[in-house]
């Protein structure tokens, strides 16, 4: 029982890759299910094939106080000064579905990455690996389900 | 600093936003106990690593135990592709059953917090905590300077019944109200990232796979040397992970532990600012204390009284100062009239002033005492002020003293009229301290200070009389004051005495009307009265009402006074004239000093003549045989001892403990009721050590005598009269 799409967002990130020829846009959309709590703190981000922290692609939730309940995320990330550069904003309703749009290089595509989700609401559990699909053009289109929070989840490569 | 004003409009403002706050955080109170009884603590010392062995156990995909606040233990699993929360009884790690928070809990948390109204809610509670704090505080101040000081902040309060639950309710509740306002601001900085909590960036650290196994929870020695009751949460390693490691928050701080060497890999202690954190959340909350959240529920509770009762005393305040007809400039008036009053009541009485000497001819100029000044053309000055609490002038007045020090000495003849109430110690001390400053700066006096009690139109009239013959010039200072409603009220018997001194008494009980249930609700007309309270009578034709001690209660259903007949008097010869029958117009007026609180403590009464009639209606209400003795003084035995008959019989079921009566106009009489009180000095002395109550209802010079032979008899217990009265274990009602 999704509502209409509401957050539509749109990040343009600077590459921080090197020596990327090509890029395309990639869209993320995640729909939230009604789990009876606050708007959720979400954060999208990229982890390379050895299950390293690649790049920040959206943080959702604008309170930085929380963050340490995306602790996946907030661990992986914390080395990376420029993660919140560009890419925050509000946190996600039950029933919601967030759209996030970024440039992504040609290169990270069938390359071993993940788009991994943490996602955290107040007073209820966190979920540090809500949403682990790797980046493939094989896995491009297809829904997901998270693990308690994501009703589902879908990358389209452009 | 005049705290009156920011009080009033915080009230208003803020404390009626406060309503939900109050009203959500009572509720929210009743939570935090329920939660706390139907919680399954674990045991004080068990360790964090032997639960976390239990629930390994017993719940398979275990990621995260957290214990609540009401010291419930809750494992957050992910099993088969499900999500699961359960509560776990930590003695063995055993399943009791699924955790599901109250979505009604949860709504009242966010109404409470942001009026579910997001950022901007949470913004504005911040605002009302801040007015809640302020309000605590001015209103701290306020009673400091009713009461007379912080040694005496924990006498008995003084006052209407609205002011009284105002002012007692905000004693018992204020620090608690301090404590939750400036919790809820601590907090609200938090969540604003005023104040930082964590530690900074997390260690980047990971468990290395150095053999296949991993420690099971139980071997973990940071997890063994901590215990449960310090435990916030603990975050098992990821499974699709094998770079995760243990993750553990206390109250103390937090750690990483490696999954397979079982070492330490790192340890944030908690920020100071966390640990005051988490004590703000214990005392905003209650949560995990539940005999704190029964502190808490009712202080929350309280506000509505507070904000009702602080509306009521808004309106009754906002008396407009009386529009003055022909109030000439200050320059040119022969007659100056300064007036300090804390609630407008004594501009009545200047009103009335101001008026008679217009009438009279005179350029009458009157204004506010701050305002002081007189001018070359002023010949008579008059200052009418009020006294607040212990001697304090009203706070608009607050530099007069100040002000005449300074303002040039001229021809002028002044007088100065205090008004106040005996009850209080300080009777009329500020009327005092300005007829002192006015005669050591050398203007000459007029009249000498006159002192009016509780308003009296009688005493004022009085002052007039002496005025006009000071002036030499007809004056009539007839002050109307207003009057509540009447009720009517229908004589049912008279019993008449010959009374002392050739002035019959009539003891007259009149029936008591039906009420409307929407007068009993209101409190008006004669929905409430106590034995003590006053009965005021308006005779046909007269607009000043005349008082009696009243000698029943409500509850005794009926209306009863005893009335001298006094020569010339208007309203005792109207009542004197009554048959059953009859009808009058009256109301009640508290008198809230005077009547007995209900304790049981011993309590002495001492009256004289009519004065015995309030002391009659105690004990007529004594049905719980509180220990009550009566000094009761006449003349004569076959003149005036009035209610002798019921106080014999009353003596005889106990309701009245014992009787000492003693007659004046009787050989071996005994003297006066002063002089029992002296024979009898060791057993008052007995009772008074007792912490015994002291009521003493008669004349003014018979009051002053027995208070002068109680001094005598509480100095041997270091004790003195002024120091009961200031306790409210001793009122007179003189007349």
């Amino acid at each position: 029982m999704s509502r209409p799409l509401m957050t539509t967002v749109a990040a343009a990130c600077a590459l921080a890759l090197p020596a990327a020829a090509h890029s395309r846009p990639v869209t993320i959309a995640t729909t939230l299910e009604n789990y009876g709590g606050d708007g959720a703190y979400l954060a999208v981000y990229l982890t390379d094939a050895q299950g390293a922290y690649a790049r920040t692609l959206w943080v959702a939730g604008g309170k930085a106080k929380y963050y340490t309940h995306l602790s996946g995320w907030n661990r992986l990330s914390s080395g990376d000064s420029k993660r919140l550069q560009g890419v925050t904003g509000a946190s996600v309703g039950q029933g919601r579905t967030l759209r996030v749009t970024a440039d992504l290089a040609d290169a990270l595509i069938d390359a071993g990455y993940e788009i991994r989700i943490d996602a955290a609401v107040e007073d209820m559990r966190d979920s540090p690996a809500e949403i682990r699909v790797p980046l493939s053009a094989a896995n491009a289109g297809k829904p997901h389900a998270g693990r308690q929070y994501i009703q589902s989840f879908s990358f389209e490569l452009q | 600093m005049d705290w009156r004003p920011i009080h009033r409009w915080l009230g208003l403002v803020a404390g009626t936003i406060a309503l939900i706050l109050g009203i959500t955080g009572a509720v929210l109170a009743v939570d935090s106990v329920r939660d706390a009884w139907q919680s399954v603590p674990a045991a004080a010392d068990l360790p964090v690593a032997a639960l976390a062995q239990r629930v390994s156990a017993t719940i398979s995909g275990a990621e995260e135990i957290r214990r609540l606040p009401s010291g419930d233990i809750v494992v957050y699993a992910f099993d088969a592709g499900r999500a699961m929360a359960s509560r776990v009884d930590p003695a063995d790690g055993r399943v009791l059953g699924p955790y599901r928070p109250s979505g009604l809990s949860h709504w009242f948390k966010k109404l409470h917090r942001s009026f579910l109204l997001g950022d901007a809610g949470r913004l504005g509670a911040a605002a009302v905590a801040l007015g809640m704090l302020l309000l605590s505080v001015s209103g701290l101040m306020l009673m400091l300077r009713r009461m007379g000081g912080w040694r005496r902040l924990a006498d008995r309060m003084r006052g209407s019944l609205v002011q009284r639950l105002h002012a007692a309710t905000g004693r018992a509740v204020l620090v608690v109200l301090l404590l939750s306002s400036a919790t809820a601001l601590y907090m609200s900085a938090a969540t604003f990232d005023l104040v930082v909590l964590d530690a900074g960036s997390e260690p980047d650290v990971v468990s290395v796979q150095i053999a296949q196994a991993e420690l099971p929870a139980g071997r973990l020695p940071l997890l063994q040397g901590l215990r449960v009751g310090d435990l916030r949460r603990l975050g098992f390693p990821s499974a699709a992970d094998p770079e995760d490691t243990w993750k553990v928050t206390t109250a103390q701080g937090q750690g990483w532990v490696d999954r397979y060497s079982g070492q330490t890999l790192a340890w944030q202690d908690a920020t100071a600012a966390q640990r005051i954190h988490d004590w703000a959340m214990l005392l905003h909350t209650g949560e995990g204390a539940w005999v704190w959240a029964l502190v808490l529920g009712p202080a929350g509770a309280s506000i509505p009284l507070f904000w009702v009762t602080g509306l009521i005393l808004w309106r009754q305040g906002r008396l407009p100062r009386p529009r003055l007809a022909d109030n000439s400039p200050s320059a040119q008036a022969d007659v100056l009239i300064f007036v300090a009053s804390e609630t407008g009541s004594t501009w009545g009485f200047a009103q009335t002033l101001h008026d008679a000497l217009v009438r009279s001819g005179h350029r009458v100029h009157t204004n506010s005492l701050e305002h002081f000044q007189v001018g070359t053309a002023a010949r008579r000055v008059f200052l009418l002020a009020a006294t607040y609490g212990e001697g304090q002038p009203p706070a608009h007045a607050a530099r007069a003293l100040e002000r005449i020090a300074r303002t040039p000495v001229t021809a002028a003849q002044v007088a100065v009229l205090g008004f106040g109430d005996r009850q209080y110690p300080a009777f009329c001390a500020f009327a005092e301290a300005l007829d002192a400053a006015l005669g050591a700066q050398g203007w000459s006096t007029l009249l000498p200070l006159t002192r009016i009690h509780q308003q009296s139109a009688q005493e004022f009239a009085r002052w007039g009389q002496d005025l006009a013959r000071a002036l030499g010039e007809p004056l009539e200072l007839a002050y109307r004051p207003r009057l509540p409603p009447t009720t009517e009220l229908q004589l049912l018997s008279r019993q008449d005495y010959p009374g002392g001194a050739d002035q019959p008494a009539v003891i007259l009980r009149f029936g008591l009307p039906a009420q409307r249930w929407r007068d009993r609700l209101a409190g008006q007309g004669l929905a409430r009265f106590v034995a003590g309270d006053l009965l005021g009578v308006l005779a046909p034709g007269s607009g000043a009402p005349r008082y009696y001690s009243l000698a029943s209660g409500r509850r005794d259903g009926f209306v009863e006074i005893c009335v001298r007949r006094l020569p010339g008097g208007v309203c005792s010869g109207f009542l004197h004239g009554l048959q059953p029958g009859d009808s009058i117009q009256a109301f009640v007026r508290p008198n809230p000093g005077f009547a007995l609180d209900g304790e049981r403590r011993p309590v002495v009464l001492i009256g004289a003549g009519t004065g015995v009639a309030p002391l009659v209606g105690f004990i007529r209400a004594n049905a719980r045989r509180t220990p009550m003795h009566l000094y009761f003084g006449a003349r004569d035995p076959a003149r005036d001892f009035y209610f002798g008959a019921e106080l014999e019989r009353w003596l005889g079921e106990k309701r009245l403990a014992s009787l000492r009566t003693v007659f004046s106009r009787v050989a071996n009489g005994g003297g006066y009721v002063q002089d029992a009180l002296h024979r009898d000095a060791g057993r008052v002395r007995a009772l008074l050590a007792r912490g015994a109550a002291v009521r003493v209802c008669g004349s003014r010079p018979m009051a002053q005598g027995v208070a002068r032979v109680l001094d005598d008899i509480l100095g041997t217990l270091r004790l003195s009269v002024a120091q009961l009265k200031a306790k409210g274990r001793y009122a007179e009602d003189v007349f």
